[in-house]
């Protein structure tokens, strides 16, 4: 690993370069005041400080909506038409729980199952990382093991210091960047990073006790205590940099003609687990909560060894009805002590 | 309210009370479904209090017994409302009304408070509220902290009610709404207009939150649901998330009590409000009509017929 140095003003520059040569994707604000991670032409707009988007990422790896083929019926017979394939593009701006949640998805569209679409976007995807120098106050990240100034899952990291930034290349794709653009970094002065301070406003919560407890039990009356509120809506898992559940569609404007796409699903729908005989596995609104935290807590820990949850607080933000995982966390923890709340 | 609630639950009037309980943190309260008259005291209400509870009533509709719901004014016309589509029966609900002197915004609370706080006590003082807690006093003017809905507000006490908890709201009534939201985007051009829409409907996430959150949207199978009839699509992209957000307009216009709901819900800041809001400037215009829900058995100007109707071409 190598440690440099960009000063503000040379990240500018960087940014202003990557978007004129490649595709910069960085978070911006919108004029209503929303963060979101979009295309941008120069260094103008890009935010260098912000508490957690009210969108992640995910969106530039797994698309909400994705065309996957063109298909066609002639004299010849089927045709189809591949859509896979992506630019080359650099992601920047990215905070460490984000970036752990990246690593969350790998497995899921990169291990077993070899999704072409994901894996495409993912190889032409440099990521530049961004350490928080100011966390908000729903982040529970170091929960998970990691905080606010981890660089894991980056191709090059940034943590602020001094009059600019500490950038540690990670990957060789970060060291691509930086032999592209030599002329922008120095050495890594000796400026103490902030975020050595910023590490201790973010919340630790206690998981201990929680997988047992869910390994143990399908069926809680805790849950009981939960699920009446929740609207059934999809935030929860639309807001969420690990949620990637999605369905399959085919549509066709008439004739022989049409292209298959994917759509994110939710497991907060009523229809998400419905059968075709009519048969919903996942009846009500209380099977469908307890999926959500299952998952997160037990299922995507026991499939990958990973934490489903990074705890970048956006649900915890954007639920409407105030169920919130650091919570349900901390209740879980309870009832595996107690056995009861 | 808690004893209200407690005496509800005991005399065994009501098997439920639905109503607002302590959040995580200073800006947040929650949905509490009480059933043990013991947990009446897990009761609040103070100005974060900004969900419409009464949608929780469909989720009650083939139950037995009785439910309680809390509700503020704007939240009370949707009661009427569900009553008028025969959603509810009136019998089976039991209303307790909130006097109110508007909610705060949570985003425009947020950054003058430490979040990990709680509330322990609301005081009204002048335009705004007082919020005291553990670290001190916190103070918020509804003109730079409240809700944008409850500055036209028309009821700050409930239409509907079986019992009142505390004393009536003496904050003014707006009588006259000049719908100032709706003529702002009205005097743009069209080419503005249009751009406007367009960025906010590209930000829709389609998570449905609006819908679900919202009373006027009872149905039992909603067509977005229904992806194989090809009205809209579930793909999210901005020719389907605007005829979703058009098809929804209309489909409540002349039921939307205009609480707020949608866009208080939506995570990515869409203006809901003032879509439905301008479909109610114009039936109001066209049909000098009340906003909907006013009262029990109010006109519903879209879901009535009436052989003297004027209509011309029939
Ligand atoms: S479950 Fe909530 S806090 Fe955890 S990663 Fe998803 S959105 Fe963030
Ligand atoms: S609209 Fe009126 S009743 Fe509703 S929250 Fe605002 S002030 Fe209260
Ligand atoms: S709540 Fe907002 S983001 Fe969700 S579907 Fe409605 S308008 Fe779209
Ligand atoms: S459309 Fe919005 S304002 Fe109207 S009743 Fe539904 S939630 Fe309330």
């Amino acid at each position: 690993m190598e440690k440099l140095f960009i000063s503000r003003d040379s990240l500018k520059k960087l940014l202003d370069r990557l978007a004129r040569n490649l595709n910069l994707v960085a978070p911006v604000k919108d004029p209503e005041g929303i963060i979101m991670f979009g295309p941008v032409a120069d260094a103008g707009q890009v935010l260098l400080e912000y508490q957690n988007s009210t969108l992640p990422p995910k969106s530039f790896f797994f698309p909400q909506t994705e065309r996957l083929f063109k298909f066609s019926y002639g004299q010849e017979g089927m045709a189809l038409e591949d859509m896979c394939g992506s630019d080359k593009r650099v992601l920047f701006g990215v905070h460490p729980c984000d970036l752990k949640s990246i690593l969350s998805l790998d497995p899921v569209f990169a291990g077993a199952y070899k999704d072409p679409y994901y894996i495409n976007k993912r190889e032409n995807s440099a990521i530049i990382g961004l350490a928080c120098s100011n966390p908000s106050p729903g982040c529970f990240c170091a929960t998970f093991g990691f905080g606010p100034d981890d660089g894991e899952g980056s191709d090059i990291m940034l943590t602020p210091s001094g009059k600019g930034f500490d950038a540690d290349v990670l990957t060789d794709k970060g060291q691509e960047i930086v032999a592209s653009y030599k002329d922008l970094f120095e050495k890594a002065g000796d400026s103490p990073r902030i975020a050595g301070e910023t590490r201790l406003t973010v919340k630790k919560l206690d998981l201990t006790g929680i997988k047992e407890l869910l390994d143990g039990n399908f069926e809680l009356e805790y849950w009981n205590q939960v699920f009446e509120k929740c609207l059934g809506c999809g935030i929860c898992t639309y807001v969420c940099p690990t949620c990637h559940c999605f369905d399959i569609y085919d549509s066709s404007k008439g004739g022989c003609d049409g292209e298959r796409y994917r759509s994110w699903d939710s497991c907060m729908f009523t229809h998400f687990t419905m059968m075709a005989g009519g048969h919903n596995p996942r009846p009500s609104k209380k099977e469908r909560v307890r999926n959500r935290f299952m998952h997160k807590l037990k299922y995507h820990i026991d499939r990958y060894g990973l934490a489903g949850c990074v705890g970048c607080g956006r649900c915890v933000k954007s639920c409407p009805v105030n169920i919130d995982i650091r919570r349900i966390i901390s209740d879980l923890g309870e009832v595996s002590r107690n056995g009861q709340l | 309210m808690r004893e209200i609630a407690r005496d509800l639950l005991e005399s065994g009037q009501v098997n439920l009370v639905i109503g607002y309980g302590r959040g995580t943190g200073i800006l947040r309260t929650t949905p509490v479904f009480i059933r043990k008259p013991s947990d009446a005291g897990q009761l609040v209400y103070n100005p974060l209090c900004g969900n419409n509870l009464v949608k929780y009533l469909l989720d009650q509709r083939n139950k037995e017994g009785r439910a309680a719901v809390c509700v503020k004014g704007c939240d009370s016309r949707a009661v009427n409302r569900l009553i008028q589509d025969r959603q509810i029966d009136r019998e089976k609900v039991y209303i307790i009304g909130l006097p109110c002197g508007g909610i705060l915004d949570p985003d425009r609370v947020e950054g003058a408070v430490d979040p990990g706080e709680e509330i322990k006590e609301t005081v009204i003082s002048g335009e705004g509220y007082d919020l005291i807690t553990a670290a001190g006093k916190y103070s918020f003017t509804m003109a730079g902290a409240g809700s944008e809905k409850c500055s036209t507000c028309q009821n700050h006490n409930p239409v509907v009610y079986d019992v009142m908890a505390g004393d009536p709201s003496d904050t003014p009534d707006i009588k006259d709404d000049g719908f100032d939201d709706v003529r702002k985007i009205e005097e743009m051009t069209v080419e503005q207009k249009s751009a406007y829409w367009d960025r906010q409907f590209s930000r829709c996430l389609r998570c449905y939150a609006c819908r679900n959150s919202c009373t006027a949207c009872s149905c039992r199978e909603c067509v977005f649901d229904q992806v194989n009839t090809g009205w809209v699509s579930r793909s999210s992209n901005l020719s389907e998330n605007t005829a979703f957000h058009l098809i929804r307009a209309f489909h409540v216009a002349g039921r939307c009590v205009d609480c707020g709901e949608c866009e208080r819900v939506c995570p990515v800041g869409i203006p809901l409000r003032v879509l439905n809001r301008k479909i109610l400037m114009d039936l109001k215009d066209l049909f000098n009509t009340a906003t909907p829900g006013l009262t029990p058995d109010g006109e519903r100007v879209l879901g009535q017929f009436s052989a003297d109707d004027p209509e011309e071409f029939m």
